[in-house]
């Protein structure tokens, strides 16, 4: 059943069409469509794949927060799964803002790292989430290993309200909320550049779960080939 | 004051890390259906004699 799944769910085609078809959207709204802004000029542009990264990350993270506490609760390894492949589309995310952050920050700022609040506590998260693959790469597969997993998926989340309370809580760097604010969704942002920037979210979005989907029937394939080994070995 | 070399990097790290990612999933796929085929056809020769 599993291995059906997993074969079957290769194709995804729809997600796959949807996904693509979505990218393309936010690659002509961010080079045709948005106008470019007047201060930074088209390096404002990193801003389009800059936030929905984050967005992204935070997402995935979420998904590995929420699974943990589930494969905590219910012991279904099906928990175990999700948490371990949103990780890993969390770290390669997270590590696009880290990427894209500074190549933003350099011509802007005049550097390519500040120790701002908000910066290294996307390090923390960062690292966080890389110790938390290692983990699950470093020790034997079984239970505890999964457990000891979920328990730092969960703690690990803890470091994303601190990321985006950062910037009101501390003296930073890093711009203040433009998205979400205190006066409402996206208050004194072009329109043009709103409706870039949630095109762009809405395609990375798709793009999350189409990799989710992947990476999920991966590890399910991994599961039928240890579940034949066993039946194997016990034949024999 | 454009800077595109910035931009035009920024972009080349997003899409190339995706595709990178993409390519990797790919490749353990295909390793772990080669496992699978091998170990469905020694399980439907039976145990070695």
């Amino acid at each position: 059943m599993n291995e059906e799944a997993a074969r079957e769910g290769e194709g995804s085609p729809v997600l796959i069409w949807i996904t693509a078809l979505a990218l393309l959207a936010a690659m002509v709204a961010i080079f045709i469509y948005v106008p470019t802004e007047k201060t930074e000029g088209a390096v404002q542009r990193i801003m389009y794949f800059h936030i929905p990264s984050a967005w992204v990350s935070f997402l995935a993270f979420f998904v590995v927060f929420l699974s943990s506490i589930l494969f905590l609760w219910k012991k279904e390894r099906e928990w175990d799964i999700y948490a371990h492949a949103s990780a890993e589309v969390g770290v390669l995310f997270c590590t696009l803002v880290l990427i894209t952050g500074p190549i933003w920050a350099r011509p802007i700022w005049g550097a390519w790292w500040v120790w701002d609040a908000r910066l290294t506590l996307t390090l923390v998260l960062w690292l966080i989430y890389v110790a938390y693959l290692m983990l699950r790469a470093q020790t034997d597969a079984g239970s505890m290993r999964a457990r000891y997993a979920a328990v730092l998926g969960i703690a690990g989340f803890l470091d994303i309200p601190l990321i985006h309370f950062s910037v009101l809580w501390w003296r930073a760097f890093h711009p203040l909320p433009k998205v979400i604010t205190s006066e409402g969704l996206g208050k004194g942002m072009d329109p043009a550049m709103l409706a870039t920037l949630f095109i762009s979210l809405g395609a990375f979005t798709c793009l999350y779960f189409a990799l989710m989907g992947q990476r999920v029937n991966l590890e399910k394939l991994r599961d039928d080939i240890d579940r034949l080994k066993k039946d194997a070995l016990d034949s024999d | 004051m454009d800077h595109l070399g910035y931009l035009f990097a920024a972009n080349a790290f997003v899409w190339g890390g995706v595709l990178y990612y993409l390519l990797m999933l790919r490749k353990r796929s295909q390793a772990l259906k080669k496992d699978l085929d091998l170990l469905k056809d020694i399980l439907d020769k039976g145990p070695a004699k």
